[in-house]
């Protein structure tokens, strides 16, 4: 239980590697816990909201964006020095995210495609999760990242509970909201049995197959979903588009793709 | 606790009618009680159970397609309004509901915990069918049957009143009738429709109910009417199929814990929990705590949870089902097994929800059909009286003839013998004796017209003294013995053997048997490993039968050496030849154990039902007739109920250790 006696407040840091910044802007989307949230936080280094720079150490440090330029290397490193909890937020941060892609195309040729001047891009042949590089107190996973989830990772903080994050199977959220399973009743493709919980089953409760992009779920049976998909009359390359989506460069995903790359050559 | 209501014999022969055009009076006539009326209504491509205004909201002219996995909406020839199965939606929805607050906290001055106010709205279920009304029963027993007791559920259980339909139409996921508890409700409504072609048949199950019929345009049915609504709900009776062999599938599972099965269902379930969430019985929960930031004020709120989760058996220490097969083991054995331990019932009502919203297509009848099939008793043909049945009796044999067959094992062609053997089948065994050697279980490899075959490996006394005989000399047998190959199993299949080592003899009458009779057969295939080529046995008899073309013979070693030009590898890797429909080879199995139950797994795993599968165990024998003890496994005397079982009749004796 936090003390109100005691005036010290956390200090949060948000750092950015490679990514758009729609998991920072959760945090601001946060409108009527906002005040909240800075009256009980010190937020020293946000850059999508102040240009104030502050040194560390910091109670707790988020972390957005994948490890993708050479000098992220040591970044994180310094980071991790400085960060009494280090929680990477949304895809890229957890999992590599969109930019993974790469991971398995032809790196010069993938950057030369994008950019008109290749030449003036730096970046690693391999885009990858925080976790790969450092140790990680806590995730917040998802593209972006779910409001709720992140007032539960701070409000944890504060109170020295442990966060109530379930981790499931989207499956489970959109059974409990009551939703048509859209793959029996209508044979889309969803990614549901196999991602992580937390965005409350959005994209199923508009009809839509969930993209995968809370990442992998604990014991996710990529395996048997993917031959499942084929059963449905899926062609492997609609297959590996699914599982390549935002966290593909994660395991298990990672293997079915190795192995769906295989088989489409 | 509530019961369902059971009508009184009177009140089931007081009967309306009540036409198409005139059922919205009955949801009017709900409504005006007060009720919200919950009911089926088409949405997202499937008919749900959700709050309804008007007749106008059922789903008219509107059947459901419903397999493993799959649920399709289709157009009916007629308007019946309640002419499809169960839907995606449980009624414990509204009894038992997904997301419930049931606690909160606060810290402020005072510290305390609370309990919401229970508010349970007063509810009308409309189109509730017979194994649905079970599954409510079932939960009264789980919430409300102990002294613990779930007040929450009592109070929607109360609040809610069942206009319950009998079917007139079922799907293929249906089991009902193997549960016993449909598809004719019987029981536990308020009241019930039955839709004929002109209207309904109503019937009133409580006073409660009879309020509601009163208020509404009925008249007497005629006995054209009455009748036609007891012939529907037969025909679906029949509609449904034979019963699937359940009595007694509690006790079976228990004894299957180890059945190989449940890794090979487990790789394929995704553990999405939906079977759980889907079914109308699951009722497990897990909480959240909810609280302000500064954590004065907490709510818990309670949620749906399955069995299926990663983290549903964790602890401190680790995960008591840390393995998917073990979750998958504690959903089928709790439904079908340990629920009867804790609620006295089944825990599965046959709806067939977990079938339909699998999104692999398990089909949970399939499962405990492959994992505690009904041993059915042994009965085969009568083998013909062995001669001289008793321990110590033997009757004499002349050795014919001998032929070596590898460095250590030899064949031995007995003659003159009581013409009784002759009449053995392959799979059968004799008990050899020599003056001065306990005698030993040797099979018979071949049948002759004037005599039997033996061959037999030199590992110790007996078996050496016996190899070592010349010609002309005398040896006691006595037999034939035990059960034989089921032959008659594999006509019009595909007859698959499968060898390892010195098991090939036992074997070989058999595969001589399928030769002869070639044509009963879809085909013959012969599957052999031995450790080094030197080591096999019969090899004149597998090049003919390859050079024969009627059946297919494919060998494997171990190890060999530059010269061997065929397969190196265990004998199951030579099943991936195998191309025909699994589900239509009837095996025969005879090695090593460790090859046995690699072979055994292997053809489960590739869909060959276990009764067609055969194996011929090798247990220490001394009588060979039951009487010594030394051969039993678990209920059998190998001697006599063997050696030859079929695999559903071991269960899982056969992997299990150290029986
Ligand atoms: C139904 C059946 C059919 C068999 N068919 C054949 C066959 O066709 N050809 C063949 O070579 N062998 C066969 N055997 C195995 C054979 O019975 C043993 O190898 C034999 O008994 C060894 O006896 P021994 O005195 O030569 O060796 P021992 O030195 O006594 O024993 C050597 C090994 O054989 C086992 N053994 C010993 N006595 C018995 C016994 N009474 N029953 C079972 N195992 C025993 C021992 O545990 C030990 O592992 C069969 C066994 C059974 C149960
Ligand atoms: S729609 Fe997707 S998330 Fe929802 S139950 Fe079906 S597979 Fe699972
Ligand atoms: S059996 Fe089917 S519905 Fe149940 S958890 Fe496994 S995959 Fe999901
Ligand atoms: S186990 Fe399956 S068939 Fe049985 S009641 Fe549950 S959902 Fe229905
Ligand atoms: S099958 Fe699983 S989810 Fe259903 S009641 Fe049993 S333990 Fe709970
Ligand atoms: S299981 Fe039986 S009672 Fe239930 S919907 Fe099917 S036929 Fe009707
Ligand atoms: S060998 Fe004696 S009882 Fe079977």
């Amino acid at each position: 239980m936090a003390s109100t006696g005691k005036a010290v407040r956390p200090r949060v840091a948000v750092a950015k590697f490679a990514s758009c910044d729609g998991c920072q802007l959760t945090l601001l989307d946060l409108e009527d816990k906002l005040l909240e949230i800075v009256t009980r936080f010190d937020i020293v280094e946000f850059p999508e909201a102040t240009s104030r720079h502050s040194p560390g150490p910091y109670d707790v440090v988020f972390v957005e964006g994948s490890i993708s330029a050479p000098e992220h290397l040591d970044q994180i490193k310094a980071l991790r020095k400085q960060a009494r909890v280090l929680v990477t937020i949304g895809a890229c941060a957890t999992a590599g995210g969109i930019q993974a892609m790469r991971n398995w195309a032809d790196h010069d040729a993938y950057r030369a495609a994008i950019y008109e001047h290749p030449e003036w891009v730096e970046s690693l042949a391999m885009a990858t999760a925080v976790s790969d590089h450092v140790k990680v107190d806590a995730e917040l996973r998802g593209c972006p990242i779910d409001g709720g989830q992140l007032l539960e990772l701070l409000t944890s903080v504060l109170v020295g509970r442990r966060p109530q994050i379930r981790e499931e199977v989207v499956c489970r959220e959109c059974k409990r909201k009551g939703i048509v399973c859209i793959v029996v009743a209508s044979g889309e493709a969803c990614m549901g049995p196999v991602t992580s919980s937390g965005c409350n089953a959005l994209c199923p409760t508009y009809g839509r197959g969930c993209y995968g992009c809370f990442g992998p779920r604990i014991g996710a049976n990529a395996k048997s979903w993917s031959a499942g998909l084929m059963r449905s009359g899926r062609p492997p390359e609609e297959v590996w588009r699914l599982f390549a989506g935002f966290t593909g460069y994660a395991e298990p995903f990672r293997s079915v793709l190795t192995e769906l790359g295989k088989a489409k050559g | 606790m509530i019961t369902n209501p059971v009508p009184s014999p009177a009140a089931v022969a007081r009967q309306w009618f009540l036409a198409h055009s005139d059922l919205d009076d009955l949801i009017q006539a709900l409504r005006k009680a007060g009720r919200i009326v919950i009911g089926p209504t088409v949405r997202d491509g499937a008919i749900v159970n959700d709050e309804i205004q008007s007749a106008a909201d059922l789903p008219a002219g509107v059947r459901d397609e419903q397999t493993a996995g799959r649920y399709r909406l289709a157009e009916r020839s007629d308007e019946r309004v309640f002419g499809y199965t169960v839907g995606p939606t449980p009624w414990k929805r509204f009894t038992f509901p997904p997301i419930l607050p049931i606690a909160t906290a606060h810290v402020s001055g005072s510290f305390g915990f609370e309990q919401p106010k229970i508010v349970a709205p007063q509810l009308a279920f409309l189109g509730v069918r017979a194994c649905e009304i079970a599954a409510l029963g079932m939960q009264d027993r789980v919430f409300l049957g102990s002294p613990f007791t779930d007040e929450d559920f009592r109070a929607r259980r109360k609040a809610a009143l069942i206009v319950a339909v009998q079917c007139t139409t079922c799907s293929s996921t249906c089991f009902c009738s193997s549960m016993g508890t449909g598809p004719e409700v019987r029981s536990g409504y308020d009241i019930l429709l039955t839709e004929i072609d002109e209207g309904f048949v109503v019937q009133a199950g409580s006073p409660a109910g009879a309020a509601i019929v009163a208020h509404l345009p009925t008249r007497r049915p005629t006995h054209a009417e009455t009748g036609a609504a007891v012939d529907v709900v037969e025909a679906v009776r029949t509609q449904i199929g034979e019963p699937l062999p359940i009595a007694g599938i509690d006790q079976r599972l228990k004894r299957q814990l180890d059945n190989p099965r449940w890794s090979v269902v487990a790789e394929r379930c995704v553990e999405c929990g939906n079977c759980t969430m889907s079914c109308p019985t699951c009722f497990c929960t897990s909480v959240t705590e909810r609280s302000d930031m500064e954590g004065r004020t907490s709510v818990t709120e309670r949620q749906w949870d399955s069995c299926f989760d990663v983290n549903f058996a964790r602890v401190a220490g680790g995960d008591f089902r840390a393995r998917p097969r073990d979750r998958y083991r504690q959903w089928l054995t709790h439904k079908f097994s340990t629920w009867m331990d804790q609620f006295g019932s089944f825990g599965c009502v046959g709806c067939g929800r977990c079938i339909t919203w699998c999104p692999v297509q398990i089909d949970v009848r399939e499962e405990l059909q492959a994992i505690a099939p009904v041993i059915q008793p042994i009965e085969r043909p009568v083998a013909v009286e062995p001669v001289a049945a008793s321990p110590g009796r033997y009757s004499l044999a002349r050795l014919a003839s001998v032929k070596e067959e590898t460095e250590d094992t030899t064949t031995l062609s007995l003659t003159d013998l009581d013409p009784a053997f002759l009449g053995g089948r392959p799979g059968q065994f004799v008990m050899v004796a020599l003056p001065a050697f306990p005698a030993v279980p040797i099979s018979i490899s071949r049948f002759r017209s004037n005599g039997i075959d033996l061959t037999i490996r030199a590992v110790g006394p007996t078996s050496t003294a016996l190899v070592n005989l010349h010609p002309g000399a005398k040896v006691g047998v006595r037999g034939p013995l035990g059960t034989f190959w089921p032959i008659e199993d594999a006509y019009g299949r595909h007859a698959v053997v499968v060898a390892g080592g010195v098991g090939l003899s036992p074997l070989h009458g058999l595969v001589e048997a399928l030769v002869a009779n070639r044509d009963r057969f879809e085909s013959v295939s012969l599957y052999y490993g031995s450790r080094t080529p030197e080591d096999q046995l019969f090899r004149d008899d597998l090049v003919a039968w390859s050079a024969g073309k009627s059946i297919d013979v494919a060998v494997t070693v171990d190890r060999a050496g530059p010269e061997w030009k065929g397969r190196v590898g265990v004998v199951t890797t030579l099943f991936d030849m195998m191309s025909c429909d699994c589900s239509r080879i009837t095996a025969f199995v005879v090695g090593p154990e460790r090859m046995m139950q690699a072979s055994v797994q292997s053809l489960i795993s590739k869909g060959v039902p276990p009764e067609r599968i055969n194996v011929s165990m090798e247990r220490h024998m001394e009588c060979g007739i039951g009487l010594c003890g030394h051969c039993q496994t678990g209920p059998y005397f190998v001697c006599k109920d063997g050696p030859v079982f079929r695999l559903s009749e071991l269960g899982d004796l056969y992997v299990r250790e150290g029986i």
